[in-house]
């Protein structure tokens, strides 16, 4: 009997080791196979070809990867632009100046809301915000920031809601849900008795907020916002219905763009030669190595700040 | 002005600020919740469960094979995912815990956990769909199960960890093996939260589209061959809201508001597991 249950005892070992290095298998794995589906389009346009070139035409079999990147990048930084400030007062409001009768039901709408699929949000977009920004906040826009020297070139071009302002207003609604409710977390960390002091030495409460709750939790904030950016980087149903997916680099936001997701989501089952395919796989393989560094190096570096005990 | 008024002021400007950027979320998030009620609602009839597609532009019909074919595949993920997932997560916290593997396999699990869904799209569809030739269901749960596995990983990881040392020493020492303790004692301790786990997973691949998009793609006949194109909500979504026909985006909307319904259901069970075995809301 102890020999059966020595054996049960290995097996079930084995089977929990060999589940837990999947992991590593599973992600070893997507690099080597997007490396090696795409080894076509490296092998015609090398690295810094591929990512500084502008051209994409299936027709001529010419690829490059600028445009996406652009579109991706924009985006992203675009989102977190709109979604950091509103999200922070999202979290501050709910840990600092609402009674607890308002705490509770917001804090789980705001859980709730970060747990509808980015498709609803994209399909919104498409119905909903898009023709509201065509319509009214596009042209006041122009009117108002259009007319500035400089900024106005961000803003030209005829207002038909398909665009990177668009797309990126929906991304920073669905990742505000998710930067809130981590900073909330965060801020309610503080422990009280540190708030209690700066209270107790006169402190208004805005005062508490930004010299005690937000360097306090600078690392949670960090680590939602950059969550958020690997949510948005990665995003593509939620901008897929508004950025039109046109392979272009413009100075204006009111334009149609791509991102990466974007003309995978469009192209992938459209690609007739090898070569489109394969640059599709280079670009997957591109933005899997954007979101794992990004990710990789920002988890590594508040875990090192955590060991560190630096705060 | 005194120093006093000055700071009193800047105060009430801040606060007021923090509170307005709150209203602002909210009023955008709740819009779109609204939204998808009283579009879908208007949308939503019987029919629309019982009957499959009618041809392009005529009216009528329903998206009943969206409706088995999303089950199929969120199911057959699951029964991929979930015991990977366990068992990956029991590995973690009770042999290797606070080792350097340990930790390792951790981290890279919350980077999986970021990987955009999409490249795993493009990664099941290199290995799953490509070497056949055609669109497959398999393709499309194997997808979803990567998406859950890390998932899973680390929420079991968290909450085995959560059982207090004592109780695996007390099974110790009446002479139980380490892999009984595990099973008959830990996993009871954990069974709320790792169930929660299970559950928040399920409902984050559930809205998953952009995996489906080349692995599973869709079908507009009722189908449970999962050698074959498997129909899902997500993606006949996607179609009917890019179409042109008005009856597709009313139908879109109803299957959007369905999902939606679905998703804040399964998430508020699971908090409310939580709730029950940790009296808290706690954040997975």
């Amino acid at each position: 009997m102890d020999r059966e249950r020595s054996l049960q005892g290995s097996l079930f070992y084995i089977f929990t080791t060999v589940s837990a290095f999947l992991v590593i298998v599973f992600l070893v794995g997507i690099f080597y196979i997007l490396f090696s589906e795409s080894y076509l389009a490296i092998k015609k346009f090398g690295i810094i070809g591929f990512i500084f070139s502008q051209e994409w035409d299936p027709v001529r079999d010419l690829f490059g990867a600028a445009p996406t990147i652009f579109g991706t990048v924009v985006t992203t930084l675009l989102s977190l632009f709109f979604a950091i400030p509103v999200a922070l007062g999202i979290a501050i409001f709910v840990t600092e100046i609402a009674p607890d009768y308002i705490k509770t039901p917001v804090s789980v709408a705001i859980e709730l809301l970060a747990a509808i699929p980015s498709i609803i949000y994209g399909m919104w977009g498409l119905f909903t915000l898009s023709p509201i920004m065509a319509e009214y906040i596009e042209p006041a826009l122009q009117q108002s920031l259009g007319r500035v020297p400089l900024v106005g070139r961000l803003f030209e071009g005829v207002p038909m809601g398909i665009d990177l302002l668009t797309a990126s207003v929906i991304l920073s609604i669905m990742i505000i849900p998710l930067i809130a409710s981590i900073s909330r977390d965060a801020f309610n960390l503080v422990p009280s008795i540190v708030k209690e002091s700066a209270y107790g030495v006169g402190a208004t409460r805005w005062e508490v907020i930004k010299k005690i709750v937000i360097p306090y939790s600078k690392l949670g904030i960090f680590g939602g916002v950059i969550l958020a950016m690997g949510r948005a980087l990665g995003e593509t149903m939620a901008v897929a219905f508004v950025l039109g997916n046109k392979h272009q680099i413009t100075t204006s936001l009111l334009d149609a763009a791509a991102t990466i997701t974007v003309s995978l989501a469009n192209e992938f089952t459209e690609a007739d030669t090898d070569l489109y395919l394969s640059s599709l796989f280079y670009l997957s393989l591109i933005l899997f190595a954007i979101s794992f560094v990004t990710l990789g190096v920002a988890k590594l570096t508040i875990q090192r700040l955590q060991r560190g005990g630096a705060r | 002005m005194t120093h006093y008024t000055k700071r009193r002021i800047e105060n009430f400007l801040a606060i007021g600020l923090c509170t307005l950027s709150a209203a602002i979320g909210l009023f955008w998030l709740f819009f779109i919740l609204i939204d998808v009620v009283v579009e879908g609602v208007g949308a939503l009839n019987l029919s629309l469960f019982l009957e499959d597609p009618v041809p392009a532009g005529l009216e009528g019909g329903g998206l009943r094979n969206a409706f088995v074919g999303q089950l199929l595949l969120t199911v057959v993920a699951a029964l991929l995912g979930v015991p990977v997932g366990l068992l990956g997560g029991t590995f973690l916290a009770e042999y290797a815990r606070g080792t350097k593997i340990g930790r390792t396999i951790s981290l890279l699990s919350d980077i999986m956990t970021s990987v955009p869904s999409i490249v795993i799209g493009t990664f099941a569809y290199a290995l799953l769909v490509k070497p056949f030739g055609h669109f497959n269901g398999w393709a499309g749960s194997f997808a979803l199960a990567l998406i859950m596995i890390p998932i899973i990983i680390r929420t079991t990881e968290e909450m085995l960890k959560l059982v207090p040392w004592e109780l695996r020493e007390a099974a110790l020492a009446l002479g139980a093996p380490y892999y009984r303790v595990i099973l008959s004692v830990v996993y009871r301790g954990a069974a709320p939260g790792i169930l929660t786990g299970i559950l928040l997973s399920i409902a984050r691949v559930a809205g998953e589209t952009a995996p489906l998009l080349f692995t599973s793609f869709n079908n507009t006949f009722f189908s449970v061959n999962m050698n074959e194109p498997v129909p899902s909500l997500t993606v006949t979504v996607f179609q009917y809201a890019m179409g042109p026909y008005e009856s597709w985006h009313a139908q879109a909307w109803a299957a959007s508001l369905v999902i939606t319904f679905f998703i804040l259901l399964v998430t508020l069970v699971g908090r409310f597991i939580i709730f029950r075995r940790y009296g808290k809301w706690k954040t997975l």
